[in-house]
């Protein structure tokens, strides 16, 4: 197989494309184009998934490392010198606890049973976007004492009837205005609503913040201990890294990365999307390499007389072949550079445009990788379907060709 | 030039065999105009396919310049009808979706002695000659019937061959077309002294061959110079 060939069946794949039907020719790229898109939303739709929980997991609940009790212990103990540790190292941008107690919320007639969440603001900020997320007044300052932050869920809408609620609220709190809280230990305080967030990460919504002043009076003491820390890695150093450092430099409590902590839980669901990009994958490559196997298929038959013409003349039968296998070359490359366009701007629209639950909110999450990757499959598969009947056409004997 | 030795072709259609040559013994020398006449049936496209290569005889010896033809790969046949014949088809054959022009330069793109320059030319040339240089860019479907076959004969001659085959090339025109393109083949005939092996059963075409094998029944009934040939 020579240049010459090759630049014969080239022309002639090309000249069979522009000019023998050009609206089979549309459609073909169209339904490769399509299978090429099947094949990246659905995984790029759970990878969005996945990462926007992640990212909301990092961002609200534990950072990127979280330090706590070991099993048996109920707080983590020596918590001013445990977190100087901490901040220490290198690595890490900031360490910050968290304090949680159970109340409940009086607002008017509404009662509201709620976690409220200590933390100290300014380290907060290293740790967590939630300073960011304020719709409606300030977020707290380290000295704050007798102020709360809440959650749009939780402040609820006065124009929306109590029973019509998707979920309780205190009915339409104000920033201003002021809620009581009863806490757990039967320590009651009236604060004033400093300000009002929203993240779209229904824990944090749901939660309601005060400072860490505020909540070592509601124990009665300084409060040297806490639920847990959570650990913000300077950009560059790996979770991994911090994690391993913490252990081997001294902190006796249990240090998880973000992603062990994910694994256990978001496991089994990815596990359920893995067999439903299986199946979707495998589905878009049969629907490909059918489509392109009978249009080949049909091209063939009709040219029977034709090739048996054309090897009459002196062409030799690779040239045959490679004329189908160019022609199924070009359709599965306009095919695929269709599909990638149309995955693009789907990632594009989503982007502005993402799935909102009231879990979470998620957009497609595609990466080069995954294009280059679905596209070398997609195009194995149509090579195998064109050169099948290419090959066995151009095998047939001249004779019985020209007589088709 | 070709030397053919008791040749013979039996199809089975069943039980029934047809024996489409019974053996055919002729020499054709370089240079002639030959006719191949007899009626329907009588065995001219299966001689014509056996002195292509297009088909295998069941027995019987063709010898083109001095080469046992039997001796030859797939591959080298292929490359034999490339090289050294050209073929003329009673219904034209050209790939509907090449221009005129590339539809002639086909067969010279595939030879490895030609640059691009030299197809180019040889097209040209050649699409001069038959007169159709002017619809170069055209498709098939857009000429005639008579313009469709002098490209076939274009494509044929492209490449020099030293045999040019023809298999009834005027069955589908009228009779004007027919002279057009029969004028053609003489002129080539003529003018390079190109050997020419024709197929026919139209009775008028005779005064251009320069001899007539007639076949019956697979079978060469007579063969001569032809004596009434004009000019
Ligand atoms: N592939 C085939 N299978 C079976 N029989 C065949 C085949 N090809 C030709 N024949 C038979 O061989 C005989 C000679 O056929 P051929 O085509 O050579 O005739 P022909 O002289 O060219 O006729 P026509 O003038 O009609 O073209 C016929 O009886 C035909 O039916
Ligand atoms: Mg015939």
């Amino acid at each position: 197989m020579g240049k010459k060939e090759l630049k014969v069946a080239f022309l002639l794949a090309l000249r069979s494309l522009q000019r023998g039907g050009r609206s089979s020719v549309i459609l073909t790229i169209l339904i490769v184009g399509m299978c090429f898109t099947n094949m990246i939303f659905l995984p790029a739709m759970f990878n969005g998934i996945g990462q926007s929980i992640t990212k909301q997991v990092v961002d609200y609940e534990v950072g990127n490392v979280l330090v706590s009790p070991q099993s048996g212990d109920q707080y983590v103990t020596d918590l001013g010198a445990t977190l100087d540790l901490i901040n220490g190292m290198p690595g890490v941008d900031r360490a910050t606890p968290h304090y949680s107690k159970g109340a409940t919320l009086k607002y008017r007639q509404r009662v509201l049973g709620v976690s409220v969440r200590a933390i100290s603001p300014n380290d907060e900020k290293y740790v967590s976007p939630l300073y960011t997320k304020m719709i409606g007044g300030s977020y707290l300052g380290d000295g704050d004492t007798g102020e709360v932050i809440i959650g749009k869920p939780v402040a609820g809408d006065a124009s929306i009837r109590q029973e019509d609620e998707f979920q309780p609220s205190l009915g339409g709190v104000r920033v201003g205005d002021s809620i009581t809280i009863e806490y757990g230990n039967g320590y009651t305080k009236d604060y004033r609503v400093k300000g009002i967030y929203y993240t779209g990460w229904s824990q944090a919504d749901s939660t309601v913040y005060v400072t860490w002043t505020d909540m070592e009076q509601v124990e009665g003491k300084p409060l040297d201990f806490a639920d847990y820390i959570t650990v913000k890695a300077k950009p560059g150093y790996s979770e991994k890294f911090i994690k391993d450092e913490l252990q081997q430099y001294g902190v006796s409590q249990k240090v998880q990365t973000t992603s062990d902590l994910l694994s256990k839980s978001l496991g089994r669901a990815l596990q359920s999307f893995a067999i439903i990009n299986t199946v979707s994958l495998i589905v878009s490559i049969i629907i490909t390499t059918v489509v392109l196997f009978i249009v080949i298929t049909i091209k063939t038959l009709n040219s029977r007389k034709q090739i048996g013409i054309l090897k009459a003349i002196g062409v030799d039968k690779e040239v045959i072949m490679h004329n189908y296998g160019f022609q199924v070359i070009i359709l599965a490359v306009l095919g695929i550079i269709l599909g990638i366009i149309i995955a693009s701007m789907l990632a594009v629209y989503m982007a502005y445009h993402p799935i909102v639950t009231p879990e979470w909110s998620a957009t497609l999450y595609i990466t080069p990788m995954d294009l280059v990757i679905n596209s070398l499959i997609l195009f194995v598969a149509a090579i195998i379907a064109g050169y099948v009947p290419a090959w066995q056409v151009s095998r047939e004997d001249i004779q019985t060709a020209m007589r088709a | 030039m070709i030397e053919i030795e008791n040749l013979r072709k039996t199809y089975h259609m069943g039980t029934v065999e047809v024996k489409a040559l019974d053996g055919v013994d002729l020499e054709i020398e370089k240079g002639e105009f030959l006719g191949i006449m007899g009626p329907s049936g009588s065995g001219k496209t299966t001689l014509l396919h056996m002195l292509g290569l297009l088909d295998l005889p069941t027995s019987g010896k063709i010898i083109i310049d001095g080469m046992d033809i039997s001796l030859l790969t797939d591959y080298e046949k292929t490359m034999f009808r490339l090289y050294k014949l050209g073929y003329v088809f009673q219904d034209y054959a050209l790939v509907p979706d090449l221009t005129v022009m590339e539809n002639v330069s086909l067969p010279a793109m595939l030879r490895k002695d030609r640059t691009e320059d030299q197809y180019r030319n040889d097209t040209n040339d050649i699409l001069q000659k038959i007169g159709l240089y002017d619809r170069r860019d055209h498709l098939p479907r857009e000429l005639s019937g008579g313009q469709q076959q002098r490209v076939s004969l274009a494509r044929a001659m492209v490449n020099k061959p030293d045999i040019l085959f023809a298999d009834e090339p005027c069955a589908n025109l009228d009779t004007e077309n027919s002279r057009i393109v029969l004028d053609l083949f003489r002129e080539i005939n003529e003018s390079v002294h190109q050997t020419i092996v024709m197929v026919s059963h139209e009775d008028w075409h005779k005064d251009y061959f320069h001899r007539i094998v007639r076949l019956r029944d697979g079978k060469i009934v007579s063969d001569g110079i032809n004596g009434s040939k004009a000019s």
